[in-house]
């Protein structure tokens, strides 16, 4: 029940969309795959330092872990496929491409738990994958189950602070029984009411559905005594310097006092050791810390994200409070240290928390990009036109959307608008169900345009989710802008652009199953538009269509995802089975995020190429000058296919690019 | 004045009040007659506009109904700089809220329109079992402060129109004297303009 619960509690949408498509030429680019490869820089650690033997468990799965090197003749494509299918390998394996040993990378996987292997077994003896997965997944549940119930037998207070934050998930147990990171990765998925987490049943799983967060804070009873609290997988605070509390994910800030109390003085405690505090590790949790003036933002995790994700989701929090109160809340810190803020954050809860499930489904929220709807190039000129015209009559930014993708922008002359804006905005308007009932005009600061300032948002919805913002920087211009807005829904209304809107939101985005067949033909847009006619027959009939039986695209592509570095955009495909679960949908998520993450390490990095093979998927990360691509691959999918795949990805979405991506967006920062 | 040909008025009303004392409630109920149990946080401020006929003369309500929370206090003057009417609205379960209501006349008043139509409401009359703040005393404050005051519920709709039926009947008495005290709308100065003339 529990499990069932959590699989429903995934995100609302698959809010995949698009980036945009480079200029690469296509025959060079098995040669550019191989370039890559070979400036692979040397052997990253994806092994996680989580471990870092606190845990006897630990231990073993490092010294089960090998490295195993595949040479050029793809032999050892076959065997680590072997691998898989006979359940032979050893709790660990780290998969070196093109036989470049000593630039290796990629994947670790530690020891899985027996069970899992033989899952793995299990399915290859079926000869189904579809169905072997589904197993899988249900094994997995049983697995998880088991894990759960010993935690609760086992929790103990291995509490990286004073208050008691019991590392909630007992983790010291779950990996004694052999659970290390992919069963976690199982619990991850499992749970994945984005993170919300309560594994056995405190009655509470129902109300994770999918507008969960939209009811604003959830279990506001519950402290840091509270056991479910404590086993909430994924906690965000903001507190003051002086310990106050301003902002907790789960339960009431002012219940919590005594425990923001404690953080601001693990801060301050190494603040006045003359450092900063940034990361702390505590079995399987994080502890993430992150000081903006007399502002602390502070995440505690056990999703096994990666820290600078994790810090990059803290920045985004810090950015959307700023967006409701402007960076000159710090002079109130200045004339009272004690100043309380809560006050001033009255009613947004909603909007924390609507971007704090954002951080499990949207990759703009690590990408730095934005996505638009698929529209015609035509319809998209069009909305265009008439923005740009008031654009130019004094409004700083006009931006039509459709829920978070982009119909289209403009900006007058010089105003940038950067994607976290975008998102951060969006998200604020999205979450507030008071901007549904009337024009509303509201003061917004974009923190990445200045942070200072507020600038006062004219918003209106034109249709169920198509809503229009006007940015001035006029505080007395709202009935010019309710004028412009009229002219603008006008022009929307006759050039039926809004009625496009609504099939493109019915037709979804790009499909892997329309990947184009062969590249060198002459192709033109032509599938995309097929498919689009296509699903008007099938409309309402989303699965269960005799063409989706499950085994994704071509080469077994299963998904991917494209941002074009050109114009912060990105698209990415839909969601086809098998990754038609929440739970399959952020598992691939979190593991697109890990690769992002690992493709821009600072320390062993940047990268160009990737590729990562694990039970679940092989992914694929390319990085070029001009895109990054992600795609996801059936884990038996051979190299050279998934490689020839990427480039026939890349070819078709520069085919398409006029009506996926915005290129118009002139005043857009690149 | 409303008895004159041109029968037409623009009158700008603003509501004011504590989060969650029912602004928007107030002005759902008003505008488009329905009541939510569970109303979101009003963002900013919402607009909406409404049309009644008084006494021969049509008034069209343009209604800010502005955000509680404290963090848009300082931009209420935004909202509130030349209007003809302001409801300040506080919730009878909820003394703190009464208080609040009394800071906003105070503010008001400051602005110095003494033509400015006030209104006090007392929302959530039907919720009377809880009540905290006097109908009397709110009264009293009321008379004191040259407000009209009345009880109203958007849950059961009991005084809602009502309220915006008594300040449209007191507005045309305020309009000859009205300032339009700093309002660089570039729609509105036209209007007006023509709503004096008819009423001096």
């Amino acid at each position: 029940m529990e499990t069932d619960s959590a699989r429903e509690s995934g995100e609302e949408e698959n809010g995949f969309t698009q980036p945009e498509i480079g200029d690469d030429d296509i025959d060079n680019v098995a040669e550019d795959f191989r370039d890559g490869l070979g400036l692979l820089s040397p052997k990253e650690k994806t092994m996680e330092e989580r471990r870092n033997g606190t845990l006897d468990s630990d231990n073993d799965s490092d010294d089960n872990s090998r490295i195993r090197t595949v040479d050029e003749n793809g032999n050892a494509d076959d065997s680590s496929r072997i691998e898989v299918e006979e359940g032979q390998s050893d709790s660990s394996r780290i998969e070196v491409e093109e036989g470049q040993s000593d630039s290796s990378r990629i994947e670790v996987e530690e020891g899985q738990a027996d069970s899992n292997r033989q899952i793995a077994e299990f399915s290859s003896e079926n000869n189904n994958f579809v169905e072997g997965h589904k197993e899988i997944s249900e094994a997995r549940e049983h697995l998880e189950d088991d894990f759960s119930e010993q935690e609760i037998e086992v929790e103990a207070p291995t509490s990286p602070s004073s208050s008691g934050y019991a590392g909630g998930r007992g983790s010291s147990s779950a990996a004694s029984i052999g659970s290390a990171s992919g069963s976690e990765e199982i619990r991850d998925a499992l749970r994945s009411g984005d993170g919300v987490t309560e594994c056995f049943g405190n009655g509470n799983g129902e109300h994770r559905g999918q507008a969960s967060w939209a009811h604003g804070k959830r279990y506001s009873n519950e402290d840091e005594t509270s056991i479910s609290w404590r086993k909430r997988k994924k906690h965000f605070f903001v507190l003051s310097h002086s310990g106050k509390p301003i902002y907790s994910r789960y339960g009431d800030e002012h219940k919590l006092a005594g425990f923001s109390a404690t953080l601001q003085a693990i801060v301050s405690f190494v603040e006045n050791g003359g450092d900063h505090i940034k990361l702390v590790r505590a079995g399987n949790h994080q502890i993430i810390f992150l000081v903006k003036g007399p502002i602390y933002l502070v995440c505690i995790s056990c999703t096994e994200e990666p820290f600078q994700a994790l810090k990059g989701q803290l920045e985004l929090l810090y950015d959307q409070m700023l967006l409701i109160l402007t960076k000159s809340i710090d002079k109130c810190f200045e004339k009272n240290s004690k100043f309380d803020m809560t006050p001033l954050l009255g009613g947004t809860d909603v909007v924390f928390s609507s971007l704090i499930h954002a951080f499990s489904w949207n990759p703009a929220t690590y990408l730095h990009a934005y996505t638009c709807l698929p529209l015609r190039h035509s319809t998209r000129q069009a909305a265009g036109a008439i923005l740009q015209d008031v654009a130019d009559s004094g409004v700083l930014f006009a931006i039509l959307m459709c829920r978070h993708k982009v119909i289209s922008l403009f900006g007058a002359q010089k105003a940038i608008l950067h994607p976290d804006d975008m998102l951060l905005l969006s998200n604020f308007v999205l979450s507030s169900e008071s901007f549904r009932t009337s024009e509303s005009f509201s003061p917004i600061c974009l923190p990445q345009f200045n942070p200072m300032a507020f600038l006062y948002a004219y918003v209106q919805y034109l249709g169920v989710d198509t809503y229009l913002m006007l940015l001035t920087t006029d505080s007395d211009s709202f009935f010019h802008l309710k004028e412009c807005r009229i002219r603008i829904e006008n022009v929307l209304v006759k050039s039926n652009v809004l009625s496009e809107v609504q099939r493109s939101m019915l037709d979804g985005c790009l499909r892997v199953e329309d990947l184009p067949g062969d590249p060198t033909l002459p192709s033109d847009s032509l599938s995309f538009r097929l498919r689009r006619d296509k699903n008007l027959q099938v409309a309402g009939s989303s699965t269960g269509t005799g063409r989706n039986t499950g085994i994704g695209g071509p080469a077994g592509l299963w998904h991917f995802m494209y941002r074009s570095n050109y114009l912060d955009q990105y698209v990415a495909s839909e969601f086809s089975p098998p990754i038609n679960s929440r739970n399959a949908q952020k598992r691939l998520f979190r593991a697109y995020q890990k690769l992002h993450t690992s493709m821009h390490d600072k320390d062993v990095g940047p990268h160009k190429m990737q590729y990562r093979k694990d039970e679940n998927y092989v992914l694929l990360c390319w990085i070029t000058q001009e895109f990054e691509l992600y795609a996801a691959f059936d884990p038996l999918a051979e190299k050279s296919s998934a490689i020839t795949v990427c480039n026939r990805v890349c070819q078709w979405l520069r085919d398409v690019e006029s009506e996926i991506f915005l290129l118009e967006a002139s005043p857009l920062s690149w | 004045m409303a008895t004159t040909g041109t029968n037409n008025m623009q009158a700008k009303l603003v509501l004011l009040g504590d989060m969650g004392t029912g602004k928007s409630s107030l002005v759902l109920r008003f505008v488009k007659g329905q009541f939510l149990d569970y109303q979101e946080s009003t963002i900013g401020a919402a607009f909406f506009s409404q049309t009644l006929a008084v006494n021969e003369v049509t008034v069209k309500f343009e209604i800010w109904d502005t955000a509680g929370q404290e963090r848009y206090h300082s931009l209420a003057p935004m909202y509130y700089r030349g209007a003809a009417a302001a409801i300040i609205v506080y919730d009878i379960t909820n003394s703190d809220s009464f208080v609040r209501a009394k800071n906003w006349v105070l503010e008001l008043q400051k602005q110095g329109n003494p033509n400015l139509v006030m209104a006090l409401a007392g929302n959530k009359a039907d919720v009377a079992a809880k009540r905290k703040v006097e109908a009397e005393e709110a009264e009293t404050y009321a008379k004191e402060n040259g407000l009209f005051f009345m009880e109203t519920s958007a849950k059961t709709a009991q005084n809602v129109n009502e309220l915006f039926y008594e300040i449209a009947r007191r507005l045309p008495k305020a309009r000859p004297v009205q300032q339009p005290a700093g309002m660089v709308l570039t729609d509105r100065p036209a209007e007006r303009a023509r709503t004096y003339s008819c009423c001096s």
